[in-house]
């Protein structure tokens, strides 16, 4: 008998699929429109700038929308996607064919990290085009606060959303690691949840371990550091805000760190679904 | 000649999650299923059916024994290439189109993409679903979910056909609709697994039958060889009369044979349901046809019955 090969051919059919299904999920519609939403409010809200320029403030409350739903649609849509399979039985049919399980993990995470991707990018460009309505209309009312050209750095805003991007795809890759073992699709977005929670914090254990008396404790906090991406790393809103520019050797270990995680996150979940019974 | 499904001592627990506490779900199973005939799993809820099809098409690991398809082991990814399956109670993309769907896993198949929309097309209009092919999936009916699913098993043309309950919800036109399918694919010199509690449909049309109860094997064999009285013939008379009866039984007493009972043959209610709904010619034909041939060899000198 022929030899079945590991193929992308069926890896892009299958992300090719997910996407189509994440796509026509209202619940990724009814976020996109809250998320466009809340973005758009941001004008309404600008009297609570708390001293803030404006800009800053518009552009603060939309990166903070960006990492809020493209955080809670990274980890329920990919929860979501993997357990339909599940539980609808398509899983079944997919793998009852000459298909190798962790094409179906890879495509998976290649189909919810294009749906990521573009929803990164709609709230990114929807937030620029804000920004630069604003700041045009601000260049109107005050000229000479504008003397030196526009204060917004647009490279840096779609920078940011790339890099958030990034990150999404890290969520991904943790909530596909615990879903490929879980039972349940709550138990899946809690525990991401709850992981998502770390990545954010783990600098605290980091900034810690360097006062720890204790070697087994610094062992324990050290590993934590490592198992667990630091996503303060990707928090590069502030600069962007600020209008500092980001410089590329920065870009390029955040895409670097990134990369590595996905890969490793990947080949984790491709590990742990290898012998899952289904 | 390597048989399509070689099944030895095949045993499977599942842990209970307390302890090494472990249900067993199949056990000690040995199964030779040659190639081309429409062999039936048997057997009541929980009997271990659906584990023995999973175990074959690689979803689950064997605890003890082995499988293999076409001399593949069943946990080699290759050992699928020659297999459709439809599961039981299918559910597919709803939003995909029923063309659309078995596109997908025809590519999944790796289907030549030259081929693919003529071999997608084919086995849709083969399963009768020409008209609704580009419907949305989540407009169909159980019936056609089970045509699109046999569609989506045959789309790459494997040697072997597990349908695990494939008429399950179907109404009877549907069902013998899919009875004739299968006895098509049998025709084109596949190897059908047929899983069913409908055990009419089974006695249509499966050559061999395996009947699973707690997970072992209580019987297998050829279907005809199982459900014939082997001592008893019948025949089937025109212009017979009751008067008959003394003189027929004295006669066969003379012989050292006896006359146990005179009855009017019946039709089964499917037929007498499909004759009068008035659909499903090819259906009904089809099964004609195989119950005619298999009255033919069976009123050979060798044979059982007469009817």
């Amino acid at each position: 008998m022929k030899k079945v090969m590991f193929s992308p051919d069926r890896i892009k059919v299958i992300a090719k699929n997910t996407f189509l299904e994440a796509v026509r999920q209202k619940f990724f519609g009814f976020l996109v429109v809250i998320a466009l939403g809340i973005i758009a409010s941001s004008q309404v809200f600008r009297d609570f700038n708390f001293g803030a320029p404006e800009l800053k403030f518009i552009a603060d409350f939309g990166f903070g929308a960006i990492v809020l739903f493209g955080s809670v649609l990274a980890i329920v849509a990919t929860a979501q996607l993997f357990f339909s399979e599940i539980e609808n039985k398509t899983a079944i049919t997919i793998l009852a064919k000459p298909v190798f399980r962790s094409e179906f993990i890879f495509g998976k995470f290649i189909g919810v990290s294009a749906l990521l991707l573009v929803f990164t990018a709609m709230m990114t460009v929807i937030l620029a085009v804000l920004l630069f309505w604003r700041e045009s209309a601000l260049m109107e009312i005050d000229p000479e606060g504008f003397e030196a050209g526009r204060m917004v750095a647009y490279a840096d805003v779609f920078l940011y959303g790339l890099v958030q991007w990034l990150k999404f795809s890290i969520l991904c890759g943790i909530t596909m690691v615990i879903a490929s073992f879980s039972n349940t699709n709550l138990y899946s977005v809690i525990l991401s949840f709850v992981v998502l929670l770390i990545c954010h914090l783990q600098y605290l254990a980091r900034d810690a371990w360097t006062q720890m008396d204790f070697a087994l404790v610094q062992v324990a906090v050290f590993m934590l550091a490592t198992v667990f991406p630091n996503f303060q790393v990707f928090n590069i809103g502030d600069q962007v805000a600020l209008g500092e520019s980001i410089p590329i050797g920065l870009t390029v270990r955040i895409i670097g760190y990134a990369l590595a995680y996905v890969v490793v996150f990947n080949l984790l979940a491709v590990f742990s679904f290898r012998k899952r019974e289904i | 000649m390597t048989p399509a499904i070689k099944i030895e001592n095949l045993t499977k627990d599942f842990p209970l999650g307390f302890g090494h506490l472990k249900l067993r779900a199949v056990e000690n199973l040995s199964l030779d299923i040659a190639d081309n005939q429409v062999f039936g799993l048997l057997g009541p809820n929980g009997s271990g059916k659906s584990t023995t099809i999973k175990v074959i098409l690689g979803l689950l690991a064997p605890t003890s024994g082995s499988c293999q398809i076409f001399g593949t082991p069943s946990g080699d990814v290759s050992s699928r290439r020659d297999v459709g399956f439809l599961p039981e109670a299918p559910y597919f993309y709803r939003y995909l189109t029923g063309y659309e769907l078995v596109a997908f896993f025809g590519r999944i198949c790796q289907v030549e993409e030259k081929r693919l929309h003529d071999r997608v097309s084919e086995v849709i209009e083969w399963v009768g679903l020409k008209e609704a092919a580009h419907r949305r999936v989540g407009t169909y009916s159980k019936g056609m979910l089970q045509r699109i699913g046999l569609a989506q098993a045959l789309v790459h043309d494997p040697r072997l056909v597990i349908l695990d309950e494939p008429t399950a919800g179907v109404d009877p036109v549907g069902s013998a609709e899919i009875s004739s399918l299968i006895l098509n694919l049998k025709d084109q010199g596949k190897t059908i697994i047929l899983c069913s509690h409908l055990l009419g449909q089974v006695e249509d049309i499966c050559d061999r039958i395996a009947i699973l109860n707690r997970g072992k094997l209580i019987l297998e064999g050829e279907l005809s060889d199982l459900v014939s009285k082997k001592d008893l013939r019948s025949l089937v008379v025109q212009n017979y009369r009751e008067d008959f009866n003394e003189e027929l039984a004295s006669w066969l007493k003379a012989r050292e044979a006896r006359l146990v009972h005179v009855e009017q043959p019946q039709y089964s209610l499917d037929r007498v349901f499909l004759e009068h709904v008035g659909r499903s010619e090819l259906a009904r034909e089809k099964l004609s046809e195989r119950a005619e041939a298999a009255m033919e060899s069976k009123s050979r000198p060798d044979g059982g019955r007469t009817e």
